[in-house]
């Protein structure tokens, strides 16, 4: 009997399936962008006197109102244009979700994994993995806005590439600049360098700023709300889409943000810092509840995200891309300067 | 297809060129037409037609009409008073403004000037529609640059005023107050109480109002040096009401012909220099705040008056029993059947009033009947339709929006 | 209102056949061929906006009245007064200059009058309906003789009444 629940954990914590379909990947991610949709819209409706969702599940605070959402939108007819490239209007959303949740395969949420097993040796450069299957996804928001044959889907579509071109290499610098103190591109390295309150984003400010921002420029977080901006390109790439495809379009955007969160966890905030795992531990505590400590932290940092809709209305896109290029590109080359001091100096 | 085919030889940029039923209009070869509208989430009950040059509006073309009513036409075919029910319609949220000027032009001809009192209630609710007016349109400038929270802000404190508009006349929108000769019912016991605490509510708002909103860095930099009207060419092109104050030009009609007590009335017209959205923005915070204040002195003013004569003894002398009981009980004032067959006597008068979004003008014509002969309104709306054509080419697409909330822009009343 | 009289009496001093009183405002009738020199001179007279294109259909006389209600924003004295500028034009065959190369705020009013009236503003620079589709603006609704038929008032279905025998 103990043998076959063995059998059954270490095919479930099996590292490429567990850390991709369960946690960090698509089960926590789907919860935890529930629960921030959820804490959105409620933070939103205190500061506006108002409710929020309440009538589903009252004694929960609405908490099910998402559940009840997403049910209606997979029952919605999903339309597809008679004008619109067929193939890539129908694949482009779904792979725009895979690839959001992709770096989630290749982060390390724990120093030690579960059942000997193994990183492969590739893995010690899991931080430049991570960041190159970041900057997949945008390009497939790029594909559904073409595809679709709209004229309000293409100026979101080229207003998502404009974005692109100017968060992405804020956002790879930022987190390369936590990389040269401890001289490895391991986060496991970088996580271990710091210590509870000895943390990257109190040591490295404008790389940590720069990357907060350059989050907030990637996934569309206001005040940055500018490929989908309503009120000139009715939702920006998505425009022809319906139903659940659509749910799923928005939903990629706020996977790709927790990933990015989680990515800010690890590399600013010292990832599962409080606890220390060593190796020889078993699942739960040594790979477990470090990879808890961590979405704890990115969901804080997404919550903060969040918070920011109900204070800020929506930069210019050229105005958006004005900071970018002209105030966070320096920002965070200055946030890099700083890590390659501290590499020098050995500070970490 | 044989008579509107089109030909398309020799047919030469900015040509326009007819099938059955649309105009056809050659543009320029990169130019990218997108059409706002009327199904938009960002266009209202219109459809701009924006041609850009990249990501630049190099023209613009405002298509009005979509919620056209006929109202012009139907007011030939109406009693005198069925008028003002039908035209309080354009903008039922700020009804009493909308209608008064032509409750003076039919007054005008009747040559009849309302009781001391009836005046002060009707400024009474032109200052409260004028806030609510004001209040909605920063709601729907706030959600078009993507501020949630200034959309529901004001959408809900509009409810106080909204609520003291309906205590006072039995209507939340569509009053139908003023009629010629008073207004339709005396103020309620304790209301002048309520409006007091309202007023000091509304002043707390407006500063939170300024922090959220108009010291907002984001919203500062989307609004500063945008849409700017010189003063030259805002008087040229004739716009009116907040718009044109903002550019410096100290244009209001209480100030220019004051109408029935503003002359009375301590308060200020807000001019500002800039002309840009910005100041276009504060312009209506600070119209806020003077409101207000002429809502404390008119409050005052209520109180101290003995609650009678809401209506011209001309026709008050013709008033039942019942209807005087009645309002010497209640406050209220039944309409009088004498309005069914009200004859108002040959002339044409011309009547202007500030209403929230700007001046709005009538001239009514009549011929002695029972109907007026021809009723014209010019909205305010309607008049700052042309900042559309003029001064949104030459910003970026994302103006648009800013550009639009920022003239309180109201297709329903443009269209009429 | 008196300034503004005088200042445009000075103006159109000349031009103008006969002054016609309203209540709230003086309008000026010039005769057709003289309205732009009329209007340039109320222009210059410091009258720098129109504030209503009001037409009036006038079967009985066999014209279309149009008056343009100027007054001004940059003088506070004449912004006091109304002054309209009126012409009369046959109804059979309404053409007239156009004012909106003279006030740019008459632009889009001249268009609603072209709709609802049929009167083609010569020289207008976008001379189009504005409000009504192409198909109903020919109808030209605001004149007298397009009629307005109402719907009639749903009374339920109707009942026979039988007698009592």
């Amino acid at each position: 009997m103990s043998g076959v629940i063995t059998w059954l954990g270490e095919w479930f914590f099996w590292p490429p399936f567990f850390q991709l379909v369960i946690a960090p990947g698509l089960v926590a991610a789907l919860v935890i962008v529930i629960f921030i949709l959820w804490f959105e819209r409620k933070a939103a409706a205190r500061v506006q006197m108002r409710v929020g969702p309440y009538n589903v599940s009252p004694r929960l605070g609405g908490a099910l109102q998402l559940i009840a959402d997403l049910v209606r939108y997979s029952f919605q007819e999903f339309i597809v244009p008679f004008t619109v490239d067929r193939a890539a209007f129908i694949t482009a959303p779904l792979l725009l979700l895979l690839a959001s949740m992709l770096p989630m395969a290749v982060i390390p949420v724990s120093p030690v994994l579960p059942y000997s097993y193994t990183w492969p040796n590739i893995m010690k450069y899991n931080l430049l993995l991570a960041l190159a299957l970041t900057t997949l996804s945008p390009i497939f928001t790029v594909a559904a806005g073409w595809a679709s044959n709209n004229k309000f889907s293409l100026i979101g579509a080229a207003r998502e590439s404009f974005m692109v071109t100017a968060y992405e290499l804020i956002f790879v610098l930022a987190l390369l600049s936590t990389a040269a103190p401890v001289h490895s591109y391991d986060f496991v390295k970088i996580v271990e360098a710091q210590s509870t309150w000895k943390l990257m984003a109190l040591l490295n400010p404008p790389a940590f700023l720069a990357a907060f921002i350059a989050t907030l420029l990637s996934t569309s977080g206001f005040p940055f709300e500018i490929p989908e901006s309503e009120h000139e390109v009715v939702a920006g790439p998505f425009t022809e889409y319906s139903g659940l495809v659509y749910g799923v379009e928005m939903g990629a955007a706020y996977i790709k943000r927790y990933a990015m969160s989680v990515l800010m966890a690890l590399a600013f905030f010292s990832g599962w810092k409080p606890l220390d795992p060593q190796p020889g531990a078993g699942v739960w505590s040594g790979y477990v509840a470090p990879l808890v400590v961590v979405l704890i932290k990115a969901t804080i940092i997404m919550a903060v995200i969040s918070f920011l809709r109900a204070v800020y209305g929506r930069y210019r896109l050229d105005q958006a891309l004005h900071l970018a290029w002209k105030i966070l590109l320096p920002l965070a080359l200055l946030g890099y300067a700083i890590g390659l001091v501290y590499g020098y100096l050995g500070v970490l | 297809m044989a008579s509107g085919e089109l030909k398309l030889s020799g047919w030469e940029v900015g040509e326009v060129r007819r099938l059955p039923g649309m105009d056809v209009k050659k543009i320029g070869r990169d130019l990218y037409e997108i059409f706002i509208g009327p199904q938009h989430p960002g266009s209202g009950h219109m459809r701009i037609i924006v041609r850009l040059d990249g990501d630049v509006m190099v023209e613009v073309d405002p298509d009005l009409g979509y919620v056209h009513r006929t109202m012009e036409k139907l007011a030939e075919g109406r009693s005198y008073i069925k008028v003002i029910p039908l035209m309080e319609r354009m903008a039922i949220l700020d009804a009493c403004n909308i209608t008064l000027p032509y409750v003076e032009a039919v007054e005008k001809l009747l040559d009849l000037e309302p009781p001391e009192r009836a005046k002060y209630l009707r400024v009474l609710l032109c200052e409260i529609n004028r806030i609510a007016s004001h209040l909605y349109g920063m709601g729907i400038f706030g959600v078009f640059l993507g501020h949630s929270t200034m959309y529901m802000w004001p959408f809900g404190d509009r409810e106080v005023f909204v609520e003291l508009a309906e205590r006072l006349t039995g209507a939340r929108l569509t009053h139908t107050y003023a009629v010629p000769g008073g207004v339709r019912r005396d103020v309620p016991d304790g209301f002048t109480d309520d409006l007091r605490k309202a007023i000091r509510y509304m002043r707390k708002r407006l500063e939170d109002y300024r922090k959220i909103f108009l010291d907002n860095p984001v919203i500062r930099a989307r609004l500063e040096d945008v849409g700017v009207i010189p003063r030259n060419l805002a008087i040229e092109l004739g716009i009116v009401g907040p718009n044109l104050r903002a550019s410096g030009v100290e244009y209001d009609v209480r100030l220019i012909e004051p109408y029935e007590v503003y002359d009375e009335l301590d308060f200020e017209i807000p001019v500002f220099e800039e002309g840009d959205a910005l100041a276009r923005t504060w312009v209506r915070v600070e119209e806020i705040r003077q409101s207000l204040r002429i809502l404390e002195q008119v409050a005052d003013k209520l109180d101290k008056m003995p609650r009678e004569g809401v209506m011209h003894d001309k026709f008050w002398a013709k008033a039942p029993k019942l209807y005087k009981d009645v309002y010497a009980r209640e406050g209220r004032v039944k309409l009088m059947p004498l309005f069914a067959t009200l004859r108002v006597p040959k002339g044409k008068a011309f009547a202007r009033a500030e209403a929230g979004r700007g001046e709005i003008v009538y001239y009514v014509e009549s011929e002695g009947g029972m109907t007026p002969y021809r009723v014209r309104v010019v909205s305010p709306s309607f008049r700052n339709a042309i900042v559309f054509k003029y001064i949104a080419p030459g910003h970026r697409l994302m103006d648009l929006p800013a550009i639009y909330g920022s003239i309180d822009y109201f297709p329903p009343e443009a269209d009429r | 209102m008196e300034e503004a009289r005088r200042r445009a009496e000075e103006a159109l001093a000349g031009i103008y056949e006969s002054v016609e009183e309203g209540k709230g405002f003086v309008s000026f009738i010039v005769p057709l061929e003289r309205l732009v020199e009329a209007a340039e001179a109320l222009k210059s007279a410091g009258f720098d906006h129109v504030k209503s294109v009001t037409a009036v259909d006038r079967p009985k006389e066999g014209v279309i009245e149009v008056t343009y209600h100027a007054s001004s924003y940059g003088d506070p004295e004449l912004a006091r007064g109304i002054i309209g500028l009126t012409v009369r034009i046959p109804r059979d065959n309404p053409r007239m200059p156009s004012l909106s190369r003279i006030w740019v705020s008459a632009e889009f009013q001249e268009r609603e009058v072209f709709e609802f009236f049929g009167v083609i503003f010569e020289g207008h620079p976008d001379l189009r309906p504005i409000l009504l589709a192409p198909p109903i603006a020919e109808l030209r609704p605001l004149r007298k003789d397009f009629v307005v038929k109402e719907e009639p008032v749903y009374r339920g279905p109707i009942q026979k009444v039988e007698k009592p025998p």
